[in-house]
């Protein structure tokens, strides 16, 4: 350590003799723009935020600040490296053996085109970089849809593709810059987590601050987001489709829709027929009731009167109803009485909400916008994620709350409810398109391409079987349980794996996954430090970090568009590549460079831009591509780029409200039953043996009050489970991060197993129990933290407690991982989206003591008892 | 001459923790030592409970008992306010982080050093860049980022601040933004009845 200080010199680390770099963090997968103070002696020292970003405006969440420690882990990958020891396992010493870049490609490439030559299908991508689609796309090459990470499943498995549906978006969020009313159901956006954290939270704080915004958040724990909110509503796992449902109840039968937006803008007038199919015409065009003149018209005829929300009709013999009808039938038991059942949200709460809701979403105003439209004005929003969204019932209950929304008309009006495209150059590729029958054009499909219908499957995790969903990664494991049953012919051998901690990330019993992993023949891992993956690896592929590389990229801002670009700040500190160079290298070596190059002109948009186009026969940089990023958004060199580190501007009003202005919206989704019935074909046709265990009542057209099958387990699992993430461990790799963890284990809702104090003396449980906690799937052991915070019948388990010991990684185990408790089979998936369930029924058992695998003094447990045990370190605890 | 000061907003705090790394980046802080930390405190009964986040911070007080029993002159206070420690006249007599009622005064020791961030002994460029600064066995704390205030910059945990919740200033200045915070919402010290006069103040 030195100890002599330069006098005079600033000691302050952002005031050292240096320069600034404008570049973008990729902490999470979101991309907000900072700014990184290198010194003369290259040595990066701070990071923050760029103020002259409008997403994060100069703001860093703790992630955000903390990018330096990742770049500097003394446990970073230093070079490429190849297994010695045959024996794998997470936690089991791989005794890594320094090779050349040379060697190690040439292994890798070799071993996967081993695989490549025999059957495509035995390759197994995951493939996790979230800022780089072209990596993402790769497996395309080659044809192979196979899909082993865990987005999708822990993400937005029916989240993304019923915004697809409403909005034909990615993702989606309350407009922060009017909206008064905001309800977050399940999820941290503009408090803990999701679209842009630290931007999010800077214009949710604002609208709180200055325009006293009311937010009512309604989750089992209260966390952040329900800490800040006004109002806290404790809800039961797994009942937010019902409450959003209860809601949509008071609203209609009290009259305080938006009724000219559900007849102009969207499909509920739409007729339709007793088999769910709207009725349609011979040129497939629907039909709408004249109420007027008392008989059915085309949607598009002119001399329409009026327009029929409500009502049963006959077209040709043919009994119909309106759309809006429909679902206002199912809502008539959707009494908040009946809900509250549910729910355990008190009727009078559902009531008041909604009323609120409606109150505050001032149907009937507009807004005149500075690009001359004059629009809704809806300032209020219902706004929800994974917590709300990750359930059996994924699409349905997504769609009940986009159905609270669309019967205010907020969509994607200023104040409301918005659809969030993923990467901002989609709005300029007319993301809205208009499609048939005057409606919207559908877009469940917002990751690219899926697979057609095939039997036997080409894919090992069944998506030959999602014509509407996101990927099922868990249905690898059940495959893997019994192929033959799924009439898989194939059993993949390889693993492409790049920033992907799948082992870590899915549901279903680790030893199972170990089981899967154990079975193969070669995994490469490209990555920057060690995870519990990185431990099965044969081969370790270094990438660089984010403050060494080239990136332009841009993920579902909430309020902004344009380019976070990323430049280095330094050099790589050791021998690593980018990912670009590292594929590349690799697709060469197996002889698909030019279906790659396709690939990539394809997936980033360059195809149609001659001046843009990968040559096929060429490699590219990080850098190259980062270029061509760039001049795609706006035109601007590279140079332009590294001065300013983003090209990133408020979203144009035309392309965030209303974007699909003319198109009817998809209240009733009708693709749900005409996909399915398809599907129901092709399988009957191909004599799918397990299409009788398909779940084929998972495809609604509207949402239904089905409960999920985790109300149904055995009674004697009599407590619900959930896992949550706070700010501090939004998205991915968090807590091999020194500072993170120095702040995370200190923050009780982190360091044990929280309950409310009433339930925990009632099973004989008290604050520090040492517990065993089984679900009918798995188990895990931990300690109880008594919490009022806790909806009685939940036991919340933070996912800093889920880590497992990995080789050199500073991560600590804490007894288990929860998704260890999750089931991944038919029963509990989503059969319309691949959304599996993400809560589960538990049962407590009180210990003596900690079982013999966690006393080894290196748990979670004994870093907080080390931490509380320090005193006199600036301010307690 | 100026009076600097901060203010917490206690409304728009969400307990980030964002401002705590900011610092330790800034200040090139050991694990387990902090100039700043933001406290969550969970009250009341379901359903009706709730949790305040609180950020803490060296309170800079005018009548600093740390600067009246520190029997060297280490710990003085500047022209503006901040309250400094000048750790060439610091003897390590901990005095100061028994006076101060805040608890916000840290003796460095030699092993927060050398066990390193990473906790093997491993002391990472960054580390190396940074830790010169301090002398192990003098005390320490929040000095608002002095040499960032001198240079007309806030304090590096104020400008990371997602929700805008600490707010930096002259107090002095009826006009600044702090000011008029603490008048409007009528902005509180901590723990006023130890009679420091904090140059901190918190709102809601």
């Amino acid at each position: 350590m030195a100890t002599e200080k330069s006098k005079g010199q600033p000691t302050a680390n952002s005031l050292k003799s240096g320069h600034w770099v404008a570049s973008s963090c990729k902490m999470c997968l979101h991309s907000c723009g900072n700014l990184i103070h290198v010194t003369d002696d290259g040595i990066i020292n701070k990071i923050e935020g760029n103020p002259t970003n409008p997403s994060n405006n100069g703001k860093l969440c703790p992630k955000g600040n903390a990018a330096i420690m990742r770049h500097y882990d003394p446990a970073r990958f230093k070079q490429p490296m190849r297994r010695t020891n045959p024996e794998k396992g997470t936690g089991v010493d791989p005794m890594w053996e320094p090779i050349s870049w040379e060697e190690a490609l040439d292994i890798t490439a070799k071993e996967i085109k081993k695989s490549l030559d025999e059957d495509p299908r035995k390759i197994l991508p995951s493939l996790e970089d979230f800022q780089k689609f072209n990596i993402w796309a790769w497996p395309l090459a080659f044809g192979n849809f196979n899909f082993y990470q865990s987005g999708g499943t822990m993400c937005g498995g029916a989240y993304h593709p019923i915004n697809g549906f409403i909005h034909s978006a990615f993702g989606c969020a309350n407009d922060a810059k009017y909206c008064n009313y905001w309800i977050n159901n399940g999820t941290g956006d503009g408090f803990s987590s999701h679209l842009h954290a630290a931007a999010q939270a800077n214009w949710v704080a604002k609208a709180r601050t200055e325009r006293n915004m009311r937010v009512v958040s309604i989750e089992p724990r209260l966390s952040i987001g329900s800490a800040k909110a006004e109002e806290w509503i404790p809800i039961r796992p797994a009942t937010d489709r019902h409450f959003a449902m209860g809601m949509s109840h008071v609203m209609i039968n009290e009259g305080l829709c938006d009724y000219k937006f559900l007849k102009r803008d969207t499909n509920s007038p739409y007729l339709v027929g007793e088999d769910g199919l709207f009725i349609r015409d011979e040129n497939r065009q629907c039909y709408i009731w004249d109420a007027q003149n008392d008989c059915a018209k085309l949607w598009s005829d002119k001399s329409i009167g009026k327009i029929a929300l409500e009502g049963n009709y006959e077209i040709d013999g043919k009994a119909c109803r309106p759309a809006f009808q429909v679902y206002k039938d199912i809502l008539e038991e959707c009494t908040p009485e009946a809900m509250s059942e549910i729910t355990t949200v008190p009727a009078e709460t559902i009531r008041r909400i909604a009323r609120e809701f409606a109150e505050a979403a001032q149907v009937g105003a507009t807004m005149k916008l500075e690009d001359g439209r004059t629009v809704p004005f809806r300032p209020a929003g219902y706004n929800y994620y994974r917590g709300a969204q990750g359930h059996k019932h994924g699409a349905q209950t997504n769609h009940a709350f986009k159905l609270v929304n669309m019967l205010m008309g907020n969509i994607d009006a200023p104040g409301g409810h918005m659809g969030v495209v993923l990467d901002t150059k989609e709005v300029d590729i007319n993301h809205c398109v208009p499609g048939e029958s005057g409606m919207l054009t559908p877009t469940p499909h917002q990751l690219g391409p899926t697979p057609p219908f095939a039997y036997p499957p080409n894919t090992y995790h069944l998506m030959d079987y999602f014509p509407l969903g996101v990927h099922p990664p868990h249905f690898n494991l059940l495959v893997h349980d019994d192929p033959a049953h799924f009439g898989v012919e194939f059993t993949p051998d390889v693993i492409v794996n790049c920033h992907s901690n799948p082992v870590w990330a899915m549901q279903g019993p680790r030893t199972k996954w170990f089981d899967f992993l154990r079975s193969m023949r070669f995994i490469v891992c490209v990555d920057i430090i060690p995870t519990e993956m990185t431990d099965w690896a044969d081969i370790i592929l270094p990438s660089s970090d984010v403050l060494e590389t080239w990136n332009c990229t841009m993920i579902e801002p909430p309020h902004t568009e344009g380019q976070s670009f990323r430049q280095p700040a330094v050099p790589p500190l050791h021998d690593t590549k980018s990912e670009e160079e590292i594929f590349y290298e690799i697709s060469e070596r197996m002889g698909i460079l030019e279906a790659y190059n396709n690939v990539v002109n394809l997936t980033l948009g360059f195809e149609g831009h001659p001046e843009l186009m990968l040559e096929l026969d060429k490699k590219y940089t990080d850098k190259e591509i980062a270029e061509r990023k760039g001049k795609l958004w706006n035109g601007k060199d590279i140079e332009w780029y590294m001065e300013r580190g983003h090209s990133v501007t408020e979203k144009r009003l035309d392309k965030w409200y209303r974007p699909w202005e003319g198109s009817r919206l998809h209240f009733y989704i009708e693709d749900m039953l005409v996909e399915r019935n398809k599907l129901k074909q092709q399988m009957e046709d191909a004599n799918v043996p397990f299409r009788h265990e398909w779940e084929w009542d998972d495809y609604q057209p509207l949402p239904s009050t089905t409960l999920d099958p985790v109300h149904e387990e055995p009674p004697e699992y009599n407590l619900y489970a959930i896992t949550f993430k706070d700010i501090q461990i939004n998205f991915g790799e968090s807590l091999s991060n020194p500072w993170l963890k120095d702040i995370v284990y200190r923050d009780p809702v982190h360091t044990g197993l929280l309950l409310n104090p009433k339930t925990a003396a009632a099973q004989g449980l008290e604050q520090g129990s040492i517990v065993l906690v089984e679900s009918p799937y798995g188990h895990v052991y931990g300690r109880i933290n008594v919490s009022e915070g806790m909806h009685p019948e939940t036991l919340g388990i933070s996912n800093a407690l889920s880590r497992m010991k990995s080789k050199d990684s500073g991560v600590l185990p804490a007894g288990g991982h929860f998704n260890d408790m999750l089931p991944y089979d038919l029963r509990n998936t989503d059969a319309a989206t691949g959304q599996p369930e993400t809560v589960c029924k538990v049962k407590i058992t009180k210990l003596d003591d900690w079982p013999e695998f966690l006393k080894d003094g290196h748990t979670v447990y004994d870093l907080i008892a080390k931490n509380e045990s320090a005193k006199g370190k600036g301010g307690q605890h | 001459m100026a009076r600097m000061g901060m203010v917490f907003d206690l409304k728009a705090c969400i307990g980030c923790n964002a401002c705590v790394i900011a610092c330790k980046q800034e200040n090139s802080l050991p694990n387990g030592v902090f100039f700043t930390k933001t406290l969550s405190e969970e009250y009341g009964v379901f359903p009706m409970a709730n949790r305040v986040f609180i950020p803490t911070i060296c309170n800079h007080c005018e009548d600093a008992p740390c600067e009246k029993v520190c029997p060297t002159g280490a710990t003085y206070t500047r022209e503006d306010g901040i309250v400094m420690v000048d750790d060439d006249k610091c003897i390590g007599c901990s005095s100061c982080s028994v006076a101060c009622p805040y608890d916000q005064r840290t003796q460095m020791e030699e092993s927060d050093f050398l066990k390193g961030l990473f906790g093997n002994g491993e002391i990472t460029p960054f580390e190396e860049d940074g830790y010169g600064r301090y002398t192990p066995g003098t005390v320490t704390k929040c000095d608002f980022c002095s040499q960032r205030v001198d240079v007309g910059l806030d304090p590096a945990c104020v400008v990371t601040c997602p929700t805008n919740a600490r707010i930096f200033g002259d107090l002095d200045d009826v006009h600044s933004a702090p000011s008029k915070m603490i008048r409007e919402r009528h902005g509180r010290p901590p723990l006023p009845e130890k009679n420091t006069k904090p140059k901190v103040f918190y709102v809601n």
